[in-house]
């Protein structure tokens, strides 16, 4: 197929109708059922809605119509026809597209609109060896004009507006004859007025005729586009609507079980002085105007869908990112926490969100891990290590946070995801803390470890207060004594341990409630 | 049981290949030349590896830290000119000539820091920036002339001869001996220099705990912020005590020549970087590390020692030299990789 083909066909509107169906999707990594027998069904002219808190299997679903697995079980068919989803080329040649969260991976920066506009055809020589830019330049300004996109040919990608990208992703989708088109939480960092372009948009690629899987989060997305919706639940299907129901009734399908044994039950709360207060704390437009102070004793936790602002407002406490505006005390005194040096000094510390990425270092072993943050404690003249010293805190850690298997001499690498976050959390007992932050703690955490995790959380708090974001709605309720629901990067709604209601929180962090 | 064995033996290739090759080197060139198995030549050798070790000790704190100084070898050609034209030309006392180019060198480092960190220009482009720059500077001192007793001032209208010279102290540095003995010529002064800067290194990088945070940013920086390690300061240390060992390289060097040639540092650079990556192989430590260094260094010693006494050509040398480095590295990262 040629290039010219393509846009032509596009121009008019599909004449028959597609239908794609799953039946029976499933995918298992190693023991954990990430997606369990999922049946769905795409069809042209229809907007199909699924929504699901995290780790409800949505992208895993994605990844598989859009090939990016290898293997998985059951059977995807188009119109009636079987048909193999093994690699990325699969779904590309079945009319399948993506439009991802971070579609900055989708687009090369430093080329032009035009350019990504063709990229595949540039990739796969079907533009001739030698390119004249200006032909170029010429053809995609007149395809965007006939899709009535208005989108500048030669500004680069990377001066483009995230929603100038998606565009462009999009339009790129249909210049390939998108037949099916996935939308990956396309609003989750849009402006209002931008989304309302965007529902918009979607709206236009239905009547052309375009199958779309729209998967959000934010459930007040959906009357606005929306006429059908699956939600997932624990990857299964938890509930499927033919239209739009009630958004309480979605509100109900997502939330899990909760597993109340999970947490520390016999934790008796006794609030302390405060210890961290913030007044107005804003930064960029992620995090706006946080104001809220946390008590000695407690555990306050920050929930909140991906992308609230929980992760910008645990790193601005930590002096790991600078605020724009607001202050932030610490036993009633105003500080300036620049950097997480400071923030340590201060008696605040952090367990971030990507444990391999931003708190370990993979190839050291447990013990340096545990005692990174605390060296000058083991150490004697000329700062020389002591290593006995050292081993016997670095144990001592081990045993207190039950790391299994217990040797610190092995790469942090090595230990699973639970018991990577077990030395996570040691490495800042060696202090003194004031304030713990933690972001996600028991994310990519098997059931026992979560367990020992909240205990261990919760055996900490007689000495500082806890700061813990999460998405998991059933976690801040367990762990959490007093929890704020962030969207957008304002706290929308306060609730005590005795009156949250899973379902109310979920309410307003989705934005049914506001 | 089978996989058991190759696993031993890439295990052991892994971590003793290098020692492995040297050791092989050491016999096949004693067999084959005369000379070559003395205890002359045997500090001979070490004295012709001292100032590259130096150098390399260097770029080795910069590649622990997770980035890479290309300056080396302008920097150790600057302190050669620096130093020589300071006493020759205006007549500096020795001591002062040294304390000189450490200032310089201190100053590039902070130079290379700024660059990198305050600007945020990758390590090398940032660094091949400041090569060029201490170039330039290292034959402007002297306007381009090689310095030497007796030159014409090149900084005077009617270009009197100078007065100034290099001092016996200044060239015991790089030509002295000491522990001398009537059968024994005695150890090169460069020789413990090296000695000394490898074990301090050595200390500093594997039992303080400075050592610990340089290791932990080049493990992975993020982390080691978020731990509370100021990954600036010791970035921005990292580079300067790259530019004083290059410095300091350059000093013995000066002293070892005797005079100020233009350029005389330049060649340090690739072979201190080829240094530093053989290092990752000795001992199988698959990260920089002093000792590993210092083995690189004379593994590219005894080679090319060898290769001379064999009357290898010159220009065969250096794809020698290339192939043997390409070969080790190959060995050790196919291993890592099939360990993996």
């Amino acid at each position: 197929m040629r290039r010219g083909e393509r846009a032509g066909r596009t121009a008019l509107p599909l004449l028959f109708m597609s239908v794609l169906r799953g039946e029976g999707l499933s995918k298992r990594f190693g023991g954990v059922e990430a997606l369990n027998g999922v049946d769905i069904e795409i069809r042209s002219g229809s907007v199909h809605a699924l929504v699901g808190a995290n780790g409800a299997g949505k992208s895993t679903l994605v990844k598989i119509l859009t090939g990016y697995y290898d293997s998985y079980e059951g059977q995807v068919t188009i119109d009636g026809q079987p048909i193999q989803l093994r690699r990325p080329t699969d779904a590309f040649r079945s009319g399948i597209e993506v439009v991802h969260q971070e579609v900055d991976i989708q687009l090369v920066p430093n080329l032009t609109v035009a350019e990504n506009l063709y990229l595949e055809a540039l990739a796969t020589g079907d533009s001739g060896t030698v390119l004249s830019l200006r032909k170029l330049e010429r053809e995609a300004k007149t395809y965007l004009e006939s899709i009535g996109f208005s989108l500048s040919v030669r500004v680069k990608v990377q001066d483009l507006s995230l929603h100038e990208k998606q565009l462009l992703v999009i339009a790129r989708a249909l210049l390939h004859n998108v037949r099916f088109l996935i939308l990956d939480e396309p609003t989750a960092s849009l402006s209002f007025l931008e989304s309302q372009k965007l529902f918009q948009l979607v709206r236009s690629l239905k009547q052309k005729g375009v199958a779309i899987l729209y998967i959000t989060q934010r459930l007040d997305d959906l009357p606005n586009v929306v006429d059908e919706v699956t939600v997932l639940r624990s990857g299964k299907k938890a509930a499927y609507f033919n239209r739009l129901p009630e958004l309480t009734k979605i509100v109900e399908a997502m939330l899990d079980m909760p597993e109340i044994d999970l947490f520390p039950k016999d934790r008796r709360v006794s609030l302390g002085e405060t210890v961290m207060k913030v007044e107005n704390l804003s930064w960029r437009n992620k995090v706006r105007g946080l104001s809220f102070e946390a008590r000695r004793g407690e555990i306050l936790v920050l929930t909140g869908l991906t992308g609230a602002g929980k992760t910008e407002t645990l790193k601005l406490l930590f002096g790991a990112l600078q605020p724009d505006k607001g202050r932030i005390f610490i036993d009633g005194k105003v500080v300036e926490i620049k950097n997480p040096t400071l923030a340590i000094r201060h008696g605040v510390y952090m367990v971030p969100e990507e444990r391999r990425k931003e708190a370990l270092i993979l190839d050291k072993t447990a013990r340096e891990n545990i005692t990174m943050p605390f060296m000058k404690n083991f150490c004697g003249p000329f700062q020389k290590v002591d290593r006995s010293l050292e081993t016997k805190y670095a144990v001592e850690t081990a045993k207190r946070v039950a790391l299994v298997p217990l040797d610190v001499e092995k790469q942090a690498q090595y230990f699973s995801g639970g018991n990577q976050q077990k030395i996570v959390l040691g490495r800042w007992l060696a202090g003194n803390p004031k304030v713990l932050l933690l972001d996600e703690p028991t994310q990519g955490v098997d059931v026992g470890a979560k367990k020992e995790i909240y205990h261990l959380i919760a055996s900490v708090t007689n000495k500082c207060a806890v700061i813990l974001a999460t998405s998991d709605i059933n976690e801040a309720i367990g762990i959490g004594d007093r929890i704020l629901v962030m969207r957008d990067g304002k706290i929308v709604a306060e609730f005590a341990k005795e009156n949250a209601d899973p379902k109310e929180i979920l309410s307003y962090a989705t934005g049914v409630k506001a | 049981m089978k996989s058991g064995v190759r696993d031993q033996v890439s295990n052991f290739l892994l971590k003793y290949g290098v020692i492995t090759t040297l050791v092989i080197l050491i016999v096949f060139f004693s067999l084959t030349t005369r000379a070559f198995f003395t205890l002359d030549n045997f500090f001979d050798i070490l004295r012709a590896v001292s100032i590259l070790t130096i150098v390399s000790i260097g770029v080795t704190f910069s590649v622990v830290v997770g980035g890479i100084d290309a300056s080396v070898g302008s920097v150790a050609g600057l302190a050669v000119m620096l130093s020589t034209a300071l006493m020759v030309i205006w007549q500096v006392p020795w001591y002062w000539a040294i304390i000189a180019c450490l200032m310089a060198g201190t100053m590039v480092g902070l130079l290379n820091s700024f660059l990198i960190l305050k600007l945020r220009i990758p390590d090398l482009l940032a660094t091949v920036g400041t090569l060029y720059l201490v170039q330039g500077l290292q034959m402007w001192i002297s306007k381009g002339d090689a310095v030497y007793r007796g030159m014409t001032n090149p900084w005077d209208p009617i270009r009197s001869v100078t007065k100034g010279f290099i001092p016996r102290q200044f060239l015991v540095l790089g030509q002295g001996f000491v522990f001398r003995t009537p059968q024994f010529r005695g150890i090169p002064v460069p020789v413990l220099i090296m000695l000394a800067v490898v074990f301090t290194t050595w200390f500093f990088l594997e039992f303080t705990r400075f050592g610990r945070a340089f290791y932990a940013i080049g493990g992975n920086m993020e982390a080691a912020r978020l731990a509370g390690i100021p990954v600036k300061r010791y970035r921005t240390v990292a580079y300067i005590i790259s530019s004083l060992f290059a410095t300091l390289g350059g000093i013995v060097l000066a002293s070892r020549i005797g005079s100020g040639a233009v350029k005389a540092g330049d060649p340090y650079l690739l072979d201190a970087v080829a240094s530093t990556y053989f290092g990752f192989a000795v001992l199988g430590m698959r990260r920089p590390n002093p000792w590993g260094t210092f083995l690189g260094a004379v593994f590219v010693g005894v080679m090319l020692n060898g290769l001379t006494m064999l009357n290898v050509p010159w220009y065969i040398q250096d794809v020698i030299k290339g192939l043997v480095l390409v070969s080790a590295l190959g060995i050790s990262f196919a291993i890592k990789k099939e360990i993996r």
